[in-house]
């Protein structure tokens, strides 16, 4: 019974370790957080938006594993934590502007990743080239920004994901 | 040559960032002269002033440096031991400082966090991790188990491990002396900005350079 649970704990160690070692050098390759810091002139403080990094993942990770402890927003309305009449409306606020803030930064990164992905694989400066395109590359790109947003908003609007991949 | 020429060495640096509108010969790089009457001379040559309006940018080819200082000291040879061509960039002082700049931080690192929390969530409930995990405890202790055990614990200690000893910090302190992961990716991007800039301004014939 031990040496069954001690196993388990080494599969669990060695699958944490390679998974994060496989999921950051696909985030670190593409390049994304220097570029964030480089357009916004913030290079120096790095090492915040590495600790950033680490606790996102350390959030993200403890959420979607232990998903039934990480259940909160039952857990403060089941103890009334901010008094009996007022916890409803108070966690309400709280929770819509967390979620509001969780959409529009996961959005803003999931964006930057998937272009930042097609960059890589020089999807864009190819296509460019073989159809002699020289100018309006701001048009372009703005269609894309645009089809995203459209994939989108016809993804959870239509349910898509009830389909399956 | 004359036996009494002297070489000025000039180590040109890729990207110089200035406060100042006046550009001068010492901005662009280190340099030494064995002569100091002339290396103090070479260094006060003035090679571009930035007026309001234009670009804040300039590409000097250091062709056209060696041209000034020839003007300067003819007879004395220059050699250049570092880039062919400097970018030159006019900042405002406060650039680095003030409330904009610590709201843009706070925005990066939002991001920076949001979006990594996102990420590994998605990625967890891609592969399914809670069923994985669930037939790896039945097949190793043969029958199911209930509620989360040490196959979840331990995967999370080694997430957090392995992230730890990819970024080679936590809490604000290093735990080897190497350069974090996203140190060096920030520097390849710096250098491979500049040298985009410096080929862009070449191509569009903005560089400074000798006619």
């Amino acid at each position: 019974m031990i040496l069954k649970q001690i196993l388990l704990g080494i599969i669990g160690v060695s699958s944490g370790l390679i998974v994060s070692a496989g999921v950051f050098t696909v985030l670190i390759s593409v390049g994304l957080i220097p570029r964030f810091a480089g357009k916004m002139h913030v290079a120096r403080k790095i090492f915040i938006l590495e600790e950033m990094v680490v606790f996102g993942t350390l959030f993200g990770g403890f959420f979607s594993i232990f998903g039934d402890w990480g259940m909160i927003g039952e857990f403060v309305k089941k103890h009334r934590i901010f008094g009996e009449s007022a916890t409803e409306g108070v966690w309400n606020l709280i929770g819509t502007l967390f979620l509001l803030m969780f959409g529009v930064f996961a959005g803003i990164f999931v964006g930057c990743l998937a272009l930042a992905i097609a960059e890589m694989l020089n999807t864009i400066p190819i296509f460019a080239r073989r159809i002699g395109f020289r100018h309006g590359l701001g048009i372009a790109i703005l269609a894309v920004a645009l089809g995203k947003l459209t994939g989108s908003l016809i993804y959870f609007t239509q349910q898509m994901f009830l389909y399956g991949g | 040559m004359s036996t009494n020429s002297t070489t000025i060495y000039i180590n040109a640096q890729q990207n110089v960032e200035l406060q100042s509108k006046d550009v001068y010969v010492k901005d662009i790089g280190k340099l030494t002269c064995s002569d100091a009457h002339i290396l103090a001379k070479v260094k006060a040559v003035k090679l571009h002033s930035f007026k309001k309006g234009e670009p804040k940018r300039q590409v000097i080819s250091l062709l056209k440096v060696i041209e000034e200082i020839d003007k300067i000291c003819p007879g004395a040879s220059v050699e250049n031991i570092g880039e062919t061509a400097v970018m030159v960039e006019y900042i405002n002082v406060n650039k680095h400082k003030g409330p904009l700049q610590m709201l843009k931080l706070v925005f990066v690192a939002m991001i920076s966090f949001f979006g990594t929390a996102f990420t590994i969530m998605a990625f967890h409930n891609d592969i399914g991790i809670n069923d994985v995990f669930a037939k790896v405890y039945e097949m190793v202790m043969g029958q199911p188990g209930d509620g989360y055990g040490i196959l979840e614990l331990a995967y999370s200690l080694g997430l957090a491990i392995g992230i730890i000893v990819f970024f080679n910090h936590i809490g604000g302190r290093r735990i080897t002396k190497d350069p974090t992961p996203i140190e060096v990716e920030m520097r390849v991007y710096e250098t491979d900005v500049n040298k985009a800039l410096i080929e862009t301004a070449d191509r569009e014939g903005k560089t400074m350079d000798v006619q």
